[in-house]
């Protein structure tokens, strides 16, 4: 008994530390002052004074909290209209397999698209119509990127509800649109709530679009943090306060989201 | 096509003025009402830039003043050239190694995790926290764990007692991508394979414990026939996001030392360099790739949720 709990918790301890190990350096990087950062001294690891000296010149030398700002703005609005698009298209997917499959596979084939297969003729529209470098045009590629993604996993929640409950409420009179409303979307609520969730951490954490279409006025706080790799002389510790407060929304998305997050990476193939 | 040949002949003469709403929402037509919007953005982002690449793809073209006509040119100078071949065999290497691991590391930890014990929630919960993370600040993260002189891993290694190891060598870098992307990603298929695990007929396994059957035939002859298809799934999906890896090179080695996948190439061509006619050519080729494993992905993703049979 004893040895079957060793060699259970001991492989599960080291796979738990594995993961939150490099994470947990991160916050304490974020911390600590330069000398502790440079210190090769494996004790100063841990045991260091902390300091907020990172965030401090996070925000007042680099421009983060605009940076940071431009990434909320983008990923809400495009998420709302990824919302607007996908929540109708998915419901006559699932309900009337509209386009007997071909349209949903043409939706879902953009989402594997390669990114850069539309980054190049967008670079070159975007350029002529003034879009580049706004948050404008990036939510408007936000919006193609997410789209697909929330459509096919809108369907799989869609999918799930009972036609039956929809012709109970035509028998009663009950117009579409009113059906819709007042039956289907309380239902699909969870899925859209989750689907939203999902849309909103891709946008936050997209990186390649962001870094082609932006530069300075509408750059994302993944493109700023990206910067600092490469710079002559790398800030390790504004990077590390930097990252640590980018990605603390992310962190607390995926504990609350542990029950779907493999269901929203399946696209909802795979109830997790 | 028949739908326009039915409301034909059921709407001769409406009887009273309709409103547009009333239009939309009727039975025939408020399918493709709903599809409306998804169709526009299609029609857009989708036919666009494909009609763009397929353009471009003959013409040569540096960004900016006129582009020639030169046929099928680009086609050739990509097969001819020699980075194109290393980018495709780099990238196929990185899909090996990084699907064969996940795998590996997945399947084996599902097993140990497949059962009900004390504090499963938090262990999932912390788990599962790598997969939202933004690809990009992992791999800041990662490099800066990996430094040489103060990175936590050599400082760590160092400590123990052995060499330090310089993770961007040629040699080895595409390793340490492969590392980091391994990392972000084997709780994934972990956690797909606990869903499978989970989800499997008890009797089955009750009736082979009956029979005698040893825990090795088991697995083989039960387990692992029954999770091919997630198998599956988690190999198609990771195939079509790893071979647009992009965010975990340009936080770490920038393409350089060894380690420059497809995605890499198209964008450096097109984005670096301003050669849009090569770009597109690539795009193209690139988009080709995926596109035929997009329709099995498709299929499989419709059979595991029992749309099709």
């Amino acid at each position: 008994m004893r040895r079957r709990l060793v060699l259970f918790w001991l492989p599960t301890v080291i796979i738990l530390l594995v993961v939150l190990v490099p994470i947990i350096w991160m916050y304490l990087t974020a911390f600590k002052s330069p000398d502790d950062i440079f210190s090769m001294d494996v004790r100063k690891l841990v045991i260091f004074t902390p300091t907020l000296a990172n965030f401090k010149r996070l925000f007042l030398d680099y421009p983060y909290l605009a940076n940071l700002r431009n990434t909320a703005i983008i990923a809400v609005v495009s998420t709302a209209l990824v919302m607007a698009v996908s929540v109708p298209a998915a419901y006559s997917f699932a309900r009337w397999n509209t386009g007997s499959g071909h349209l949903l596979f043409v939706t879902i084939s953009t989402r594997m698209f390669p990114g850069v297969v539309a980054a190049l003729p967008f670079f070159f529209f975007f350029k002529h119509i003034g879009l580049l470098d706004t948050r404008l045009g990036l939510t408007l590629l936000y919006l193609y990127f997410n789209m697909s993604f929330a459509t096919f996993l809108l369907f799989a929640f869609f999918r799930e509800i009972p036609v039956e409950l929809e012709q109970a409420a035509m028998v009663d009179g009950y117009g579409r649109l009113d059906v819709f409303r007042r039956v289907v979307f309380p239902l699909v609520r969870p899925g859209v709530i989750i689907t939203t969730i999902f849309c909103l951490v891709w946008a936050w954490n997209e990186f390649f679009f962001a870094f082609i279409f932006t530069r300075a006025a509408a750059r994302t706080a993944t493109v700023m943090l990206s910067q600092f790799w490469g710079s002559l002389e790398i800030q390790y510790g504004p990077m590390a306060a930097g990252a640590a407060l980018t990605i603390l929304p992310t962190l607390i998305a995926a504990w609350f989201m542990q029950r779907y997050i493999i269901r929203g990476l399946t696209f909802g193939a795979v109830k997790g | 096509m028949s739908d326009f040949e039915d409301r034909a002949e059921v709407l001769p003469s409406p009887v009273r003025k309709r409103s547009f709403l009333e239009f939309l929402t009727s039975e025939r037509n408020f399918k493709w009402a709903l599809l409306i919007p998804l169709l526009v953005v299609l029609g857009v982002f989708m036919l666009y830039p494909l009609l763009y690449s397929a353009y471009y793809s003959l013409q040569a073209w540096g960004g900016s003043g006129p582009s020639t006509f030169v046929g099928l040119q680009n086609f050739r100078s990509v097969l001819h050239d020699k980075a194109f071949w290393m980018d495709l065999r780099w990238t196929f290497e990185a899909l090996v190694i990084c699907i064969g691991a996940e795998l590996a590391i997945g399947l084996s930890i599902a097993l140990l995790w497949n059962r009900e014990f004390k504090g499963q929630n938090t262990v999932r919960g912390i788990c599962l926290m790598p997969l939202l993370v933004a690809p990009l600040v992992l791999s800041l993260l990662w490099n800066f764990m990996l430094e040489y002189d103060f990175g936590f891993v050599n400082t760590l290694l160092d400590w123990i007692g052995f060499h330090r190891i310089y993770f961007w060598d040629p040699k080895i870098a595409l390793f340490s991508i492969c590392g980091l992307t391994i990392w972000q990603w084997f709780p994934f298929a972990t956690f797909v394979f606990i869903a499978g695990l989970r989800s499997m007929p008890k009797d089955v396994f009750e009736a082979a414990k009956v029979d005698g059957a040893s825990r090795w035939y088991t697995f083989r002859r039960l387990t692992l026939p029954m999770l091919a298809p997630l198998v599956m799934i988690v190999v198609m999906l990771r195939v079509m996001w790893l071979i647009r890896l992009f965010d975990p090179l340009y936080g770490t080695t920038r393409g350089g030392v060894s380690t420059e996948l497809l995605d890499w190439l198209v964008y450096r061509t097109s984005f670096v360099y301003f050669d849009v006619g090569v770009g597109s050519t690539l795009a193209l080729i690139s988009l080709f790739l995926t596109l035929i494993l997009c329709c099995i992905l498709f299929r499989e993703l419709m059979k595991a949720m029992g749309v099709i049979k």
